[in-house]
């Protein structure tokens, strides 16, 4: 199963079942609370919390990106060490 | 020679990162396809070791081909190669250095055959090519004479440092895994030269490709990597995209196929000598790879 269809086949039974509870297909009475009000809203506060996690999330991980200047230094060093010592064998640096 | 902290030495971190929130939901474990044994959140801390009966002899000399795709790199192949042998050479391990040059009118491959002479031409192969011909067919041409049983690759700009590669050799062994993979963005791992714009555009385009494709991997396009030989030979094979998008679909096809793949992580430098492009072009055409990526595999 590729990615596509795991997620479609994920989505496709999510939505069964949200649409039965909506419609009241199934034998199931819920609060009305529930019923009313929160079931028709449940798609966008999904989405809206997903949005959210991934603004969150990749704030988060841009927030706590390491840099790394120690090993650009090092790097420099070696570069130079590499070229020097390279150049004292022959190669035309 | 430094090596990495050793509190991290054998990161080996879950087959799903944190954020990968939608796959914890499919924890119902769609059993589609059972020949195709998908590994489920059943074993959140190793990544599946069913493959152990796997022929890779985890005994015996081990000898280790570096592929290196070269174009234009006439001032970063000494260098790297000093790098390389001096690596190995320290860490008393068997290596050979497959310079792949496309052609390059810089003059890669005089300086390539320079490198030769001081360094023998059992250690530096030189098997260059006609033209830009691409990545992938790159690693296939250098596949083809590697004489190591593993192949590491990594990008020839120094972006990637060889000082990482004996902690991959490490990880790679205690656990016989078929692909190590160096990370950037977990652990210890990390980048030098990206300013605010382009950290958010990479951790932008990991979240996407982790939350479409869950792969199971912190860094998806990171291209410093150690694999089996006859484990890239199949992954190579079963690819279809090219560029950069093509270092991703073999970690993705890696975890189709069952194999067990291990993070290190890694600095990324980049670019000492140069400069970076990373327009608007790079980011659809990015965008384009996932989702052909996302459809197919």
């Amino acid at each position: 199963m590729t990615r596509a269809t795991e997620a479609a086949t994920f989505f496709g039974i999510i939505a069964t079942v949200y649409l039965a509870l909506l419609f009241q297909l199934l034998p199931i009475s819920l609060p009305e609370t529930v019923q009313d009000f929160t079931l028709p809203v449940l798609p966008w506060w999904a989405l809206v919390t997903f949005g959210a996690y991934s603004l969150g999330n990749i704030g988060y991980h841009v927030l706590t990106f390491r840099d790394c200047p120690e090993a650009y230094d090092e790097l420099q060093v070696q570069i130079a060490q590499a070229q020097n010592d390279l150049r004292s064998k022959g190669v035309t640096i | 020679m430094p090596l990495p902290q050793s509190h991290h030495d054998e990161l080996f971190l879950p087959h799903r990162t944190n954020s990968d929130f939608i796959s914890d939901a499919v924890s119902i474990d769609i059993q589609d396809d059972l020949a195709h044994h998908h590994s489920t959140d059943t074993v959140p801390l190793l990544h599946n070791t069913i493959n152990s009966h796997r022929s890779s002899n985890m005994t015996g000399p081990h000898k280790y081909s570096v592929l290196l795709p070269t174009y234009n790199e006439r001032e970063n192949l000494p260098v790297i190669i000093w790098l390389l042998t001096k690596t190995f050479q320290e860490n008393n391990i068997d290596y050979e250095i497959i310079v792949i040059d496309d052609n390059s009118p810089d003059g890669t491959l005089e300086i390539a055959k320079q490198l030769q002479k001081i360094y023998g031409e059992d250690r530096i192969l030189l098997r260059p090519r006609a033209g830009k011909l691409g990545l992938g067919t790159a690693y296939v041409h250098g596949i083809q004479h590697a004489t190591g049983d593993f192949i590491f690759i990594l990008d020839a700009d120094m972006s990637h440092h060889p000082k990482f590669m004996p902690e991959m050799i490490r990880l790679q062994q205690s656990k016989n895994l078929d692909v190590v993979t160096g990370t950037r963005y977990a652990g210890n791992g990390g980048v030098y030269g990206w300013d605010l714009k382009r950290k958010v555009i990479s951790r932008g385009a990991n979240f996407l490709a982790t939350v479409l494709l869950r792969p199971g991997v912190s860094d998806l396009t990171g291209s410093f990597r150690l694999y089996k030989k006859e484990v890239l030979a199949k992954l190579i094979s079963s690819c279809i995209s090219k560029g950069y998008v093509f270092q991703m679909e073999m970690m993705v096809r890696a975890r189709q196929f069952d194999f067990t793949i291990g993070e290190v992580p890694i600095t990324f430098v980049d670019r000492v000598f140069g400069d970076s492009k990373m327009g608007a072009m790079e980011i659809v055409s990015y965008a384009q790879g996932l989702l052909k990526l996302f459809v197919a595999v």
